[in-house]
């Protein structure tokens, strides 16, 4: 397929006509989600509108591209409901930031995408009560990931010019990413708006682009980028001491996206090629760097041990925290699920509640719940964020001696459903082991397909320093273009 | 631990008078049909953020800074987890470890030095109604206009030792919150909630909440001082609790048993970061803070008396009027006036000063008039009898009702002679030097001069013609 | 810490959630596995370590005390039914 940007131009000529394009998308979307269950919503009517003013004005640098947005991210006016049965019939009033940002740019959003309710999971096998869970595209007896399962399904079937809007707290973009066969970049906490982000972990949800490319998420990002008055959280280059590789605003990461990369120098981490990973998926590491090897970049080994062990209790700790109190809105009043108002508000809250949310997120609301309860809450919730804080001063002195990080993705091959359910709730968790460290850490990180084993996608994953998603993405295609 | 009979503590919650809410940019007022000042934050819609408000953190610092606190060099703010239906989010974004202000002392008018623990920022819930009261009602109505509205919290030590001290605690506070101009009595509500126990029963704490304003916080202490004195000379127990103050009836009622502090799970709020308060950003707030009525009653005693000055300094709006006069009026003069004549006029009629509408402007033509001799003191203090009713221009009102002075010495002694013709009894003992006859004299001609004749040369004609 | 059946029930409750008995015997021995994993992170030192309450430095995000767009009424209370004459409709307090 001829690329992304090559279709914009097209678009914007006036040679494609749009509106035909879009009918011919919509009329296979139906049989397409049959199979995989990649959207919960389809978007028929804003499809039809925004495809209606692209073909006035074709103008914008996403012009004419068919975007599906993880069901987590607000598009007002369509159902959005973080795949959880308690927002079923929900429709937001307003559009999250990057949903205005893609819309002005020309984007045609098709769907909301399914994942694991509210982000809860490794699989897309945690989708709320009621909701389908989004299937692996080579093999549908498989997961696809999670928790942007739908996402990076649909990036991987769409036979249309696509790039998703996924999310990503522990892992939920590079994981899916790796298990579908596509490209998945996580920028940097704070790159991205949260404005309109139904949250899992205020202080680690990332917004992302999930695409067929490299080339792709770059174009993605260059748009949803920037620094938001309305997130609290977005990173405002004027405000921050933080030292931006990148500097401000409107960076075009697509950009020397191809430049050589010979001299610099990528890590490789001991400890994501120790035990708990498959051979073959270590093998492709070790391939993959030898390939950037002959390109003239240094390879290093680096030992992160810290991170390595502790990344995962203390993401879990904080993640469970945050997402208890984010959970607490979600009672039948205002919005969502609604019961009949019989009994005291305690009662009345319970039942909904304990009615329409999955089990996971039963589970979830628990652990948190309890690591900030009084007596309990030193030892969890402020021991996890000082955690942090080393693994964090970890990455900054890695990043002192190396350009970008080289790992697996995920330890395993995409598992069947069968095998999943039986794994026990820890062994769930266990598998963000390789995604939650730069996830914590709050630093980019993008999955890139490399090749197959017995059939499966196999992804590697390389992170880099806050704000230095420029080097990151230009490393990224220069392992994409000799990828097998 | 406690000497005192009775032991009071109060936390109370101010609106401060802001345009926006506290976390959105949703009008603080206005506009009063009920949901339609709210937006998706202040509504707690999934994936909405909160944004501080820059004045709020302004307000908070002048509040700390005018009574002596700690100031804390970073705000931040937690969430606090509660489910109630009047909470838009199940959670309450306040201050829980560091609060923005810490140890200050509030001084009673008695002298008594009240301690405040803490001061600090957080959102007002929205407002629930009970149609049926709070006890019998099977649903409830919410109007999220006042959700997310600026509240400061203001924790006092456990100092006050009666219902009385309590009131002039909250007087005082309204006070020092009015002058500071971040508080407006009209717009914003005040609430506060009592920590009570009494020496009988060995100082078991009892919470009674809901109390709106200083005038019910003597009454509500009262009545529960008497349950607890009462229950305890029965041999009841004195339950650990939360008692809701019914204005309305007059009662306490029991809320919920108060075993131990419900589990809020406070954790940092992380949609928020942290908002620096820099020596600048103090600097600044100090330099510009409105004069407290302290610092108004040191300036004003340099004039006026010290009872007079008293009197003016501790109501800000009052304060407000006679500074403006001060400008062009002499403030002796303008001390008296306003001190003697205008609030002798007010407490006659029971006019509050919420409800004053005279304008300096008024008084300033009022007095100029006075001093300048243009209408006598009795004709200025009919005039400001009538001003308080319903404000008019003064210049005019002289002009056309021909209040000017009476002056001319031909005119007033014609009527002196009226006045000796009609009265020859007082007259002769005027004659013979009865001081009280001139006076009676005196008086006679400004009753048929409706008070416009120069009194001081009506003395005069008298003393000259005999 | 005991992590058992009464723990879980109580913590489950103070976040509105009541159990099924089924959701109480399978939940307690899974969440009593992964509480203890996290003790883990007693093993690292952080005695000096201030807490990162986010992952990159970001202070100061304010706004100007003035007003802007509000929901009108309609708007406000689209996405419920319990509603009436205006107010939002709730469940009662006893």
């Amino acid at each position: 397929m001829k690329s992304t940007i090559e279709y914009i131009e097209r678009v914007s000529n006036g040679s494609v006509d749009i509106k035909k394009e879009t009918e011919e998308v919509l009329s296979n979307l139906d049989s397409l989600n049959d199979k995989y269950h990649y959207l919960g919503a389809i978007s028929t009517g804003l499809a039809r509108e925004l495809s209606n003013n692209v073909s006035i004005k074709p103008k914008g640098r996403l012009a004419g591209v068919y975007v599906s947005v993880k069901d987590c991210i607000a598009v007002k006016g369509v159902e959005t409901r973080s795949s959880s049965r308690i927002l079923s019939g929900y429709k937001p009033v307003f559009n999250a930031t990057v949903i205005n940002k893609i819309i002005s740019e020309g984007a045609i959003i098709i769907g909301k995408t399914t994942q694991d309710e509210f982000g809860f999971g490794s699989f897309s096998t945690n989708t709320g009560i009621g909701i389908k869970q989004p299937v692996n595209p080579f093999d549908i007896q498989r997961a696809a990931g999670g928790s942007s399962g739908g996402s990076a399904g649909m990036a991987q079937v769409a036979d249309f010019p696509h790039i998703s809007l996924g999310e990503s707290t522990g892992g939920s973009i590079a994981s899916p990413a790796s298990f579908c066969g596509v490209v998945g970049l996580t920028p940097t906490y704070g790159l991205v708006s949260r404005y309109g982000l139904l949250d899992y972990a205020n202080s680690m949800d990332k917004i992302g682009p999930i695409g067929k490319t490299v080339e792709d998420c770059a174009l993605m990002l260059s748009i949803i980028a920037g620094h938001d008055e309305k997130d609290s959280t977005s990173y405002n280059p004027a405000n921050s001491k933080e030292k931006s590789d990148d500097g401000s605003k409107n960076i075009d990461y697509t950009k020397n996206i191809d430049r050589p990369i010979s001299g610099m120098k990528i890590g490789i981490v001991k400890e994501s090629l120790g035990e708990g990973v498959d051979e073959s998926i270590k093998n492709k590491v070790n391939e993959c760097a030898s390939d950037l090897k002959a390109q003239g970049a240094i390879i290093e080994e680096i030992s992160l041990a810290v991170p390595s062990e502790y990344a995962l209790p203390s993401y879990y700790i904080i993640a469970v925290c945050e997402a208890s109190t984010n959970l607490a809105k979600y009672c039948g009043m205002r919005y969502g699920k609604h019961e009949s108002l019989k009994g005291n508000f305690n009662e009345y809250f319970t039942k909904v509640r304990s009615k329409h949310f999955g089990q996971e997120a039963k589970r979830r609301i628990i652990l948190g719940t309890f690591a900030r309860m009084a007596g309990f809450r030193d030892a969890y919730y402020l021991k996890a964020l000082k955690v942090r804080t080393v693994i964090i001063n970890e990455y900054k002195k890695a990043f002192k001696n190396v350009d970008a990080l080289l790992t697996p993705t995920m330890p395993v091959l995409p598992p069947r459903f069968d095998e999943i359910k039986n794994l026990s709730v820890l062994q769930n968790y266990m598998m963000d082991v390789l995604t939650v460290g730069p996830n914590l850490a709050g630093l980019p990180h993008i999955n890139i397909p490399y090749g197959m084993i017995d059939g499966l996608p196999v992804g590697v994953m390389l992170s880099g320093d806050h704000f230095c998603e420029e080097k990151l993405l230009n490393v990224a295609f220069n392992i994409e273009k000799n990828a097998p | 631990m406690f000497e005192s009979e009775i032991v009071i503590g109060l936390e109370v919650h101010a609106e401060l008078d802001t345009n926006t809410k506290l976390f959105c940019s949703c009008p603080r007022e206005g506009n009063d049909k009920r949901n339609s000042r709210v937006c998706p934050i202040c509504l707690g819609h999934p994936g909405s953020k909160p944004v501080m408000n820059k004045k709020v953190l302004d307000y908070g610092l002048r509040f700390g800074l005018a009574i002596g606190c700690n100031i804390a060099k970073s705000l931040v703010f937690s969430r606090k987890s509660y489910f109630y239906p009047d909470m838009a989010k199940n959670y309450q974004i306040t201050q829980f470890e560091i609060p923005l202000c810490s140890n200050g002392i509030i001084k009673l008018s008695s002298g008594k030095k009240i301690k405040i623990n803490r001061a600090h920022i957080e959102e007002d819930p929205a407002a629930l109604t009970h149609p049926a009261g709070i006890n019998d009602s099977a649903y409830v109505l919410v109007d999220y206009n006042r959700s997310g509205n600026p509240l400061i919290e203001i924790v006092t030590e456990p100092d006050m030792t009666s219902p009385n001290e309590a009131r002039d605690f909250m007087k005082e506070l309204i006070k020092i919150l009015n002058y500071l101009e971040i508080f407006d009595t009209d717009s914003c509500i005040i609430k506060a909630d009592a920590n009570i126990s009494i020496r009988e029963s060995g100082y078991k704490r009892v919470e009674v909440k809901n109390i709106t304003g200083f005038k019910e916080i003597e009454r509500a202490l009262m009545y529960e001082v008497e349950r607890q004195k009462q229950a305890v000379s029965e041999g009841a127990e004195i339950l650990m609790e939360t008692r809701s103050w019914d204005a309305a009836k007059g009662i306490t009622c029991s809320l919920r048993l108060k075993e131990s502090e419900e589990d809020y799970g406070y954790i940092t709020d992380p949609d928020l970061v942290p908002i620096d308060v820099s020596d600048e950003l103090i600097e600044t707030i100090k330099k510009n803070m409105p004069e407290l009525h302290h610092a108004k009653l040191d300036k004003y005693k340099k004039n006026i008396s010290e009872e007079d000055a008293k009197v003016i300094s501790s109501n800000h709006k009052l304060a407000a009027i006679y500074d403006e006069v001060c400008e062009e009026i002499d403030p002796v003069f303008a001390g008296r006036w306003i001190r003697r004549e205008l609030m002798r006029v007010m407490n006659y009629n029971k006019i509050e000063f919420e409800d004053l509408k005279i304008k300096p402007s008024h008084l300033i033509d009022l007095f100029k008039l006075i001093i300048e001799g243009s209408i006598t003191d009795s004709v200025g203090q009919k005039i400001m009898e009538k001003l308080v009713e319903e404000p008019f221009d003064v210049n005019e009102y002289v002009n056309s009702n021909s209040l000017k002075t009476i002056s001319d010495n031909s005119e007033l002694k014609k009527i002196c002679k009226q006045v000796i013709n009609e009265n020859p009894q007082a007259a002769e003992e005027l004659k013979a030097g009865n001081t009280k006859s001139l006076n009676f004299m005196v008086g006679q001609v400004m009753r048929i001069t409706k008070g416009k004749a120069d009194a001081k040369k009506l003395v005069e004609i008298f003393k000259s013609i005999f | 810490m005991n992590v058992d059946h009464d723990l879980i029930i109580k913590v489950a409750g103070l976040s509105r959630i009541k159990l099924t008995d089924e959701e109480v015997k399978e939940f307690t021995p899974q969440l009593k596995e992964v509480l203890e994993f996290f003790t883990v992170l007693d093993k690292i030192n952080t005695d000096d370590v201030e807490p990162s309450f986010h992952p990159i430095e970001i202070k100061n995000a304010l706004r100007d005390d003035t007003p802007g767009k509000c929901l009108n009424q309609e708007e406000a209370l689209e996405n419920t039914e319990h509603k009436n004459d205006g107010f939002f409709r709730g469940p009662g307090a006893v």
